[in-house]
Protein backbone atom coordinates (compact mmCIF):
# COMPACT_ATOMS: atom_id res chain seq x y z
CA UNK A 1 0.00 0.00 0.00
CA UNK A 2 1.43 3.33 -1.01
CA UNK A 3 1.35 5.53 2.02
CA UNK A 4 2.47 8.87 3.28
CA UNK A 5 3.76 7.18 6.43
CA UNK A 6 5.55 3.93 7.15
CA UNK A 7 3.42 1.47 9.11
CA UNK A 8 5.32 -0.23 11.91
CA UNK A 9 2.64 -2.66 12.97
CA UNK A 10 -0.72 -3.88 11.69
CA UNK A 11 -3.56 -5.01 13.89
CA UNK A 12 -6.30 -6.95 12.10
CA UNK A 13 -9.42 -7.06 14.24
CA UNK A 14 -11.93 -7.56 11.44
CA UNK A 15 -14.91 -9.66 12.52
CA UNK A 16 -14.04 -9.20 16.18
CA UNK A 17 -16.74 -8.59 18.76
CA UNK A 18 -17.25 -5.68 21.08
CA UNK A 19 -14.99 -4.35 22.64
CA UNK A 20 -12.01 -6.41 21.41
CA UNK A 21 -11.05 -3.99 18.60
CA UNK A 22 -10.86 -1.10 21.09
CA UNK A 23 -9.07 -3.00 23.84
CA UNK A 24 -6.53 -4.58 21.49
CA UNK A 25 -5.82 -1.26 19.83
CA UNK A 26 -5.13 0.39 23.18
CA UNK A 27 -2.99 -2.43 24.57
CA UNK A 28 -1.00 -2.68 21.33
CA UNK A 29 -0.36 1.08 21.28
CA UNK A 30 0.83 0.93 24.86
CA UNK A 31 3.51 -1.62 23.94
CA UNK A 32 4.80 0.45 21.02
CA UNK A 33 7.56 3.06 21.02
CA UNK A 34 6.74 6.74 20.84
CA UNK A 35 6.29 7.83 17.25
CA UNK A 36 5.69 4.35 15.80
CA UNK A 37 2.70 3.92 13.51
CA UNK A 38 -0.06 1.39 14.13
CA UNK A 39 -2.44 0.38 11.38
CA UNK A 40 -5.79 -0.99 12.61
CA UNK A 41 -8.09 -2.89 10.25
CA UNK A 42 -11.58 -2.90 11.77
CA UNK A 43 -15.10 -3.56 10.50
CA UNK A 44 -17.16 -3.14 13.65
CA UNK A 45 -18.96 0.22 13.25
CA UNK A 46 -19.10 1.16 16.93
CA UNK A 47 -15.34 0.67 17.27
CA UNK A 48 -14.68 2.68 14.12
CA UNK A 49 -16.38 5.60 15.88
CA UNK A 50 -15.02 4.89 19.34
CA UNK A 51 -11.36 4.07 18.68
CA UNK A 52 -10.29 7.55 17.44
CA UNK A 53 -11.89 9.22 20.46
CA UNK A 54 -10.41 6.87 23.05
CA UNK A 55 -7.01 6.77 21.42
CA UNK A 56 -6.75 10.56 21.48
CA UNK A 57 -7.86 10.57 25.13
CA UNK A 58 -4.83 8.42 25.90
CA UNK A 59 -2.34 10.75 24.19
CA UNK A 60 -1.93 8.86 20.95
CA UNK A 61 -2.55 10.62 17.66
CA UNK A 62 -5.01 9.55 14.98
CA UNK A 63 -3.44 10.24 11.60
CA UNK A 64 -6.15 8.88 9.38
CA UNK A 65 -9.48 7.06 9.38
CA UNK A 66 -10.05 5.64 5.95
CA UNK A 67 -12.95 3.64 4.59
CA UNK A 68 -11.70 0.57 2.75
CA UNK A 69 -14.94 -1.07 1.62
CA UNK A 70 -18.32 -1.77 3.23
CA UNK A 71 -17.95 -1.64 7.02
CA UNK A 72 -14.19 -2.11 6.80
CA UNK A 73 -12.01 0.81 7.88
CA UNK A 74 -8.30 1.41 8.21
CA UNK A 75 -7.14 3.62 11.06
CA UNK A 76 -3.59 4.92 11.28
CA UNK A 77 -2.38 5.93 14.73
CA UNK A 78 0.89 7.40 15.92
CA UNK A 79 1.72 5.85 19.27
CA UNK A 80 2.24 8.14 22.25
CA UNK A 81 2.54 11.19 20.01
CA UNK A 82 1.36 13.54 22.75
CA UNK A 83 2.98 11.86 25.75
CA UNK B 1 -54.90 -14.43 14.37
CA UNK B 2 -55.50 -10.89 15.55
CA UNK B 3 -54.26 -8.67 12.71
CA UNK B 4 -53.20 -6.09 15.30
CA UNK B 5 -50.22 -8.25 16.26
CA UNK B 6 -48.81 -7.30 12.86
CA UNK B 7 -48.27 -3.74 14.09
CA UNK B 8 -45.16 -5.32 15.59
CA UNK B 9 -43.72 -5.31 12.07
CA UNK B 10 -43.36 -1.53 11.56
CA UNK B 11 -42.30 -1.07 15.19
CA UNK B 12 -39.66 -3.76 14.78
CA UNK B 13 -38.40 -2.23 11.53
CA UNK B 14 -38.05 1.17 13.19
CA UNK B 15 -36.48 -0.30 16.33
CA UNK B 16 -33.93 -2.33 14.37
CA UNK B 17 -33.11 0.64 12.19
CA UNK B 18 -32.56 2.89 15.21
CA UNK B 19 -30.52 0.26 17.08
CA UNK B 20 -28.13 -0.15 14.17
CA UNK B 21 -27.78 3.54 13.36
CA UNK B 22 -27.44 4.51 17.01
CA UNK B 23 -25.25 1.48 17.94
CA UNK B 24 -27.60 1.09 20.89
CA UNK B 25 -26.12 -1.53 23.18
CA UNK B 26 -26.33 -1.57 26.95
CA UNK B 27 -23.43 -3.97 27.31
CA UNK B 28 -21.23 -1.31 25.75
CA UNK B 29 -23.00 1.40 27.74
CA UNK B 30 -22.34 -0.17 31.14
CA UNK B 31 -19.01 -1.77 30.35
CA UNK B 32 -17.49 1.31 28.74
CA UNK B 33 -17.97 3.35 31.90
CA UNK B 34 -15.38 1.25 33.67
CA UNK B 35 -13.33 -0.17 30.79
CA UNK B 36 -12.91 2.81 28.45
CA UNK B 37 -14.20 5.58 30.74
CA UNK B 38 -16.61 6.42 27.94
CA UNK B 39 -20.06 7.63 28.98
CA UNK B 40 -21.57 8.32 25.57
CA UNK B 41 -23.82 5.26 25.28
CA UNK B 42 -24.86 5.40 28.93
CA UNK B 43 -26.17 8.90 28.30
CA UNK B 44 -28.10 7.60 25.29
CA UNK B 45 -29.69 4.86 27.40
CA UNK B 46 -30.62 7.44 30.04
CA UNK B 47 -32.32 9.68 27.49
CA UNK B 48 -34.29 6.77 26.03
CA UNK B 49 -35.51 5.78 29.50
CA UNK B 50 -36.58 9.36 30.32
CA UNK B 51 -38.43 9.87 27.03
CA UNK B 52 -40.29 6.58 27.50
CA UNK B 53 -41.05 7.46 31.10
CA UNK B 54 -42.78 10.68 30.10
CA UNK B 55 -44.79 8.89 27.40
CA UNK B 56 -45.79 5.99 29.62
CA UNK B 57 -46.88 8.40 32.38
CA UNK B 58 -49.14 10.35 30.05
CA UNK B 59 -50.58 7.23 28.41
CA UNK B 60 -51.19 5.56 31.77
CA UNK B 61 -52.90 8.64 33.15
CA UNK B 62 -55.14 8.98 30.08
CA UNK B 63 -55.99 5.30 30.11
CA UNK B 64 -54.40 4.46 26.75
CA UNK B 65 -52.29 1.79 28.45
CA UNK B 66 -51.89 0.67 32.00
CA UNK B 67 -48.43 0.03 33.29
CA UNK B 68 -47.71 -3.62 33.85
CA UNK B 69 -44.64 -4.17 36.01
CA UNK B 70 -42.91 -7.57 36.13
CA UNK B 71 -43.61 -9.32 39.47
CA UNK B 72 -41.05 -8.75 42.20
CA UNK B 73 -39.60 -12.27 42.58
CA UNK B 74 -36.37 -10.92 43.97
CA UNK B 75 -34.41 -14.17 44.04
CA UNK B 76 -35.02 -14.84 40.33
CA UNK B 77 -34.43 -11.20 39.41
CA UNK B 78 -31.08 -11.04 41.19
CA UNK B 79 -29.80 -14.41 39.98
CA UNK B 80 -31.12 -13.99 36.44
CA UNK B 81 -29.94 -10.40 36.15
CA UNK B 82 -26.43 -11.19 37.35
CA UNK B 83 -26.01 -14.18 35.04
CA UNK B 84 -27.44 -12.20 32.13
CA UNK B 85 -24.92 -9.42 32.85
CA UNK B 86 -22.01 -11.87 32.81
CA UNK B 87 -23.37 -13.47 29.66
CA UNK B 88 -23.59 -10.25 27.71
CA UNK B 89 -19.92 -9.45 28.30
CA UNK B 90 -18.97 -12.87 26.89
CA UNK B 91 -21.46 -12.46 24.04
CA UNK B 92 -20.10 -9.00 23.22
CA UNK B 93 -23.53 -7.41 23.35
CA UNK B 94 -26.79 -7.11 25.23
CA UNK B 95 -30.05 -8.48 23.85
CA UNK B 96 -30.52 -5.48 21.56
CA UNK B 97 -26.79 -5.36 20.72
CA UNK B 98 -26.54 -8.94 19.47
CA UNK B 99 -29.85 -8.53 17.63
CA UNK B 100 -28.82 -5.51 15.58
CA UNK B 101 -25.37 -7.00 14.91
CA UNK B 102 -27.09 -10.19 13.72
CA UNK B 103 -28.72 -7.92 11.13
CA UNK B 104 -25.33 -6.33 10.40
CA UNK B 105 -23.94 -9.76 9.50
CA UNK B 106 -21.68 -10.33 12.50
CA UNK B 107 -21.32 -14.08 12.99
CA UNK B 108 -20.20 -13.64 16.59
CA UNK B 109 -23.60 -12.09 17.36
CA UNK B 110 -25.45 -14.85 15.50
CA UNK B 111 -23.86 -17.55 17.63
CA UNK B 112 -24.79 -15.56 20.74
CA UNK B 113 -28.40 -15.48 19.54
CA UNK B 114 -28.28 -19.26 19.00
CA UNK B 115 -27.18 -19.77 22.61
CA UNK B 116 -29.80 -17.35 23.88
CA UNK B 117 -32.55 -19.24 22.08
CA UNK B 118 -31.37 -22.71 23.12
CA UNK B 119 -30.87 -22.14 26.84
CA UNK B 120 -33.75 -19.65 27.00
CA UNK B 121 -36.12 -22.39 25.82
CA UNK B 122 -34.53 -24.87 28.23
CA UNK B 123 -35.32 -22.40 31.00
CA UNK B 124 -38.80 -21.25 29.95
CA UNK B 125 -40.10 -24.75 29.21
CA UNK B 126 -37.35 -27.34 29.63
CA UNK B 127 -35.03 -28.78 32.23
CA UNK B 128 -34.43 -25.56 34.17
CA UNK B 129 -38.08 -24.61 34.27
CA UNK B 130 -38.99 -26.32 37.59
CA UNK B 131 -36.05 -24.64 39.33
CA UNK B 132 -37.02 -21.19 38.07
CA UNK B 133 -40.68 -21.71 39.02
CA UNK B 134 -39.61 -22.74 42.50
CA UNK B 135 -37.24 -19.80 42.90
CA UNK B 136 -39.85 -17.30 41.72
CA UNK B 137 -42.55 -18.79 43.93
CA UNK B 138 -40.34 -18.71 47.01
CA UNK B 139 -39.23 -15.09 46.60
CA UNK B 140 -42.26 -13.20 45.28
CA UNK B 141 -43.37 -10.09 47.16
CA UNK B 142 -46.52 -8.18 46.21
CA UNK B 143 -48.62 -5.46 47.77
CA UNK B 144 -51.41 -6.57 50.10
CA UNK B 145 -53.89 -6.35 47.21
CA UNK B 146 -51.69 -8.58 45.09
CA UNK B 147 -50.45 -5.90 42.70
CA UNK B 148 -46.84 -5.86 41.53
CA UNK B 149 -44.47 -3.46 43.23
CA UNK B 150 -43.46 -0.18 41.68
CA UNK B 151 -41.60 2.70 43.22
CA UNK B 152 -44.88 4.62 42.95
CA UNK B 153 -47.24 2.23 44.72
CA UNK B 154 -44.67 1.42 47.41
CA UNK B 155 -44.31 5.13 48.17
CA UNK B 156 -48.03 5.68 47.76
CA UNK B 157 -47.65 8.30 45.03
CA UNK B 158 -49.62 8.10 41.76
CA UNK B 159 -47.39 6.64 39.05
CA UNK B 160 -47.77 9.48 36.56
CA UNK B 161 -46.84 12.13 39.14
CA UNK B 162 -43.73 10.31 40.30
CA UNK B 163 -42.67 9.44 36.74
CA UNK B 164 -43.09 13.00 35.49
CA UNK B 165 -41.32 14.36 38.58
CA UNK B 166 -38.33 12.06 38.07
CA UNK B 167 -38.18 12.89 34.37
CA UNK B 168 -38.47 16.61 35.14
CA UNK B 169 -35.68 16.60 37.71
CA UNK B 170 -33.47 14.57 35.39
CA UNK B 171 -34.06 16.97 32.51
CA UNK B 172 -33.21 19.99 34.66
CA UNK B 173 -30.01 18.35 35.91
CA UNK B 174 -29.13 17.38 32.36
CA UNK B 175 -29.67 20.93 31.12
CA UNK B 176 -27.33 22.24 33.82
CA UNK B 177 -24.60 19.68 33.14
CA UNK B 178 -24.93 19.97 29.37
CA UNK B 179 -24.33 23.70 29.62
CA UNK B 180 -21.28 23.20 31.78
CA UNK B 181 -19.84 20.52 29.51
CA UNK B 182 -20.13 22.70 26.40
CA UNK B 183 -17.89 25.45 27.72
CA UNK B 184 -14.64 25.58 25.82
CA UNK B 185 -15.67 22.67 23.64
CA UNK B 186 -15.43 23.40 19.97
CA UNK B 187 -18.17 21.83 17.91
CA UNK B 188 -17.26 20.92 14.40
CA UNK B 189 -20.22 21.64 12.20
CA UNK B 190 -19.95 19.85 8.94
CA UNK B 191 -22.38 20.51 6.14
CA UNK B 192 -24.09 17.18 5.69
CA UNK B 193 -27.52 16.59 4.17
CA UNK B 194 -30.28 15.24 6.38
CA UNK B 195 -30.63 11.99 4.44
CA UNK B 196 -26.88 11.44 4.65
CA UNK B 197 -27.10 11.93 8.39
CA UNK B 198 -30.02 9.55 8.82
CA UNK B 199 -29.05 6.80 6.44
CA UNK B 200 -25.28 6.89 6.10
CA UNK B 201 -23.75 8.08 9.34
CA UNK B 202 -23.94 6.81 12.89
CA UNK B 203 -26.52 8.82 14.82
CA UNK B 204 -25.56 11.08 17.69
CA UNK B 205 -26.35 9.93 21.21
CA UNK B 206 -29.13 12.42 21.92
CA UNK B 207 -31.00 11.66 18.69
CA UNK B 208 -30.68 7.93 19.26
CA UNK B 209 -31.96 8.20 22.83
CA UNK B 210 -34.96 10.28 21.82
CA UNK B 211 -35.86 8.05 18.86
CA UNK B 212 -35.58 4.83 20.86
CA UNK B 213 -37.57 6.36 23.73
CA UNK B 214 -40.31 7.35 21.25
CA UNK B 215 -40.32 3.89 19.68
CA UNK B 216 -40.78 2.51 23.20
CA UNK B 217 -43.88 4.68 23.62
CA UNK B 218 -45.35 3.66 20.25
CA UNK B 219 -44.48 0.04 21.02
CA UNK B 220 -46.42 0.14 24.28
CA UNK B 221 -49.48 1.55 22.53
CA UNK B 222 -49.30 -0.84 19.57
CA UNK B 223 -48.59 -3.88 21.68
CA UNK B 224 -51.39 -3.03 24.14
CA UNK B 225 -53.84 -2.70 21.24
CA UNK B 226 -53.05 -6.29 20.29
CA UNK B 227 -53.68 -7.46 23.84
CA UNK B 228 -50.07 -7.64 25.03
CA UNK B 229 -49.75 -5.05 27.79
CA UNK B 230 -46.00 -4.42 27.66
CA UNK B 231 -43.63 -2.23 25.64
CA UNK B 232 -40.41 -3.34 23.94
CA UNK B 233 -38.72 -6.62 24.74
CA UNK B 234 -36.43 -8.97 22.84
CA UNK B 235 -35.88 -12.45 24.23
CA UNK B 236 -39.49 -13.58 24.40
CA UNK B 237 -39.70 -12.84 20.69
CA UNK B 238 -36.83 -15.21 19.91
CA UNK B 239 -38.41 -17.96 21.98
CA UNK B 240 -41.95 -17.67 20.62
CA UNK B 241 -40.68 -17.47 17.04
CA UNK B 242 -38.45 -20.52 17.51
CA UNK B 243 -41.30 -22.38 19.18
CA UNK B 244 -43.47 -21.66 16.17
CA UNK B 245 -40.75 -22.90 13.82
CA UNK B 246 -40.09 -26.17 15.66
CA UNK B 247 -43.64 -27.12 16.63
CA UNK B 248 -46.89 -27.33 14.70
CA UNK B 249 -48.56 -24.66 16.81
CA UNK B 250 -48.51 -20.93 16.17
CA UNK B 251 -46.93 -18.97 19.00
CA UNK B 252 -46.44 -15.79 17.01
CA UNK B 253 -47.56 -12.75 18.98
CA UNK B 254 -46.91 -9.02 18.70
CA UNK B 255 -43.42 -9.43 20.17
CA UNK B 256 -42.47 -12.26 17.79
CA UNK B 257 -43.24 -10.12 14.74
CA UNK B 258 -41.54 -7.14 16.27
CA UNK B 259 -38.37 -9.13 16.98
CA UNK B 260 -38.12 -10.72 13.55
CA UNK B 261 -38.50 -7.34 11.91
CA UNK B 262 -36.02 -5.74 14.30
CA UNK B 263 -33.40 -7.97 12.68
CA UNK B 264 -34.74 -7.00 9.23
CA UNK B 265 -34.66 -3.31 10.20
CA UNK B 266 -31.04 -3.56 11.34
CA UNK B 267 -30.13 -5.40 8.17
CA UNK B 268 -31.72 -2.67 6.03
CA UNK B 269 -30.05 0.09 8.04
CA UNK B 270 -26.65 -1.58 7.72
CA UNK B 271 -27.20 -2.33 4.05
CA UNK B 272 -28.18 1.25 3.19
CA UNK B 273 -25.21 2.63 5.12
CA UNK B 274 -22.85 0.15 3.47
CA UNK B 275 -22.10 -1.48 6.82
CA UNK B 276 -23.50 -4.92 6.11
CA UNK B 277 -21.08 -7.78 5.61
CA UNK B 278 -20.98 -11.36 6.82
CA UNK B 279 -17.92 -11.37 9.02
CA UNK B 280 -16.64 -13.77 11.61
CA UNK B 281 -14.18 -13.52 14.49
CA UNK B 282 -11.75 -16.30 15.44
CA UNK B 283 -13.46 -19.68 16.15
CA UNK B 284 -12.59 -19.32 19.82
CA UNK B 285 -14.58 -16.08 19.95
CA UNK B 286 -17.59 -17.70 18.26
CA UNK B 287 -17.63 -20.36 20.99
CA UNK B 288 -17.27 -17.65 23.62
CA UNK B 289 -20.22 -15.63 22.29
CA UNK B 290 -22.33 -18.81 22.02
CA UNK B 291 -21.60 -19.56 25.66
CA UNK B 292 -22.34 -15.94 26.56
CA UNK B 293 -25.65 -16.22 24.72
CA UNK B 294 -26.47 -19.37 26.71
CA UNK B 295 -25.96 -17.48 29.97
CA UNK B 296 -28.06 -14.60 28.64
CA UNK B 297 -30.83 -17.05 27.75
CA UNK B 298 -30.82 -18.57 31.22
CA UNK B 299 -30.61 -15.15 32.86
CA UNK B 300 -33.39 -13.54 30.84
CA UNK B 301 -35.72 -16.51 31.24
CA UNK B 302 -35.08 -16.60 34.99
CA UNK B 303 -35.47 -12.85 35.54
CA UNK B 304 -38.49 -12.70 33.19
CA UNK B 305 -36.68 -10.33 30.90
CA UNK B 306 -33.49 -9.08 29.35
CA UNK B 307 -32.04 -5.59 29.55
CA UNK B 308 -34.70 -4.28 27.16
CA UNK B 309 -37.64 -5.69 29.13
CA UNK B 310 -36.20 -4.49 32.41
CA UNK B 311 -34.03 -1.44 31.79
CA UNK B 312 -35.60 0.14 28.71
CA UNK B 313 -39.23 -0.87 29.35
CA UNK B 314 -39.48 -1.68 33.07
CA UNK B 315 -37.47 1.15 34.62
CA UNK B 316 -39.68 3.84 32.97
CA UNK B 317 -42.65 2.05 34.57
CA UNK B 318 -40.74 2.41 37.86
CA UNK B 319 -41.10 -1.34 38.42
CA UNK B 320 -39.12 -2.42 41.48
CA UNK B 321 -38.49 -5.75 39.76
CA UNK B 322 -36.86 -4.04 36.80
CA UNK B 323 -34.81 -1.69 38.97
CA UNK B 324 -33.46 -4.71 40.87
CA UNK B 325 -32.88 -6.84 37.76
CA UNK B 326 -31.27 -3.85 36.03
CA UNK B 327 -28.90 -3.30 38.96
CA UNK B 328 -27.85 -6.95 38.87
CA UNK B 329 -27.40 -6.92 35.09
CA UNK B 330 -24.98 -4.02 35.56
CA UNK B 331 -23.26 -5.77 38.46
CA UNK B 332 -22.79 -8.94 36.42
CA UNK B 333 -21.49 -6.92 33.49
CA UNK B 334 -18.96 -5.07 35.65
CA UNK B 335 -17.81 -8.21 37.44
CA UNK B 336 -16.78 -10.01 34.28
CA UNK B 337 -15.60 -6.86 32.50
CA UNK B 338 -13.20 -6.33 35.38
CA UNK B 339 -11.57 -9.73 34.88
CA UNK B 340 -11.70 -9.75 31.08
CA UNK B 341 -10.67 -6.20 30.27
CA UNK B 342 -9.73 -4.01 33.20
CA UNK B 343 -7.12 -6.25 34.78
CA UNK B 344 -5.37 -6.99 31.46
CA UNK B 345 -5.48 -3.27 30.58
CA UNK B 346 -4.18 -2.09 33.90
CA UNK B 347 -1.58 0.64 33.63
CA UNK B 348 -2.94 2.09 30.40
Amino acid sequence: MADEVKVDKTLDVRGEICPNPDVRTLTTLEKMEKGQILEVLVDYPLSVERIPKNVENRKHKVLKVEKVSGPEHRILIEAKANK
Amino acid sequence: MDPLILTGIPVGLAFGFALQRGRFCMNSAFRDIIVLKDYALLRTVGIAILVSMIGFAIMDKTGVISINPVPFFWGALMLGGFIFGIGMVLAGGCASGITYRFGEGMVGAMSAVAGLILVGLMTTMGVFHPFVTLLRGATTITLADGSNLTLANVLGIPYYILALAIAGVALILWAIFAKRGKKGEKEEKEQVSLSERIFKRGWGGTATGIVIGLIGIIAFYASASSGRMYPLAICGGYWSTTNTLISAANFMNWLSWMLVFTIVGSFLAARIAGEFRLRAPAPKTIIQTFFGGCLMGFGAATAAGCNITHILSGVPQLALSSLLAGAFIILGCWTLAYFMFIRPMRGL
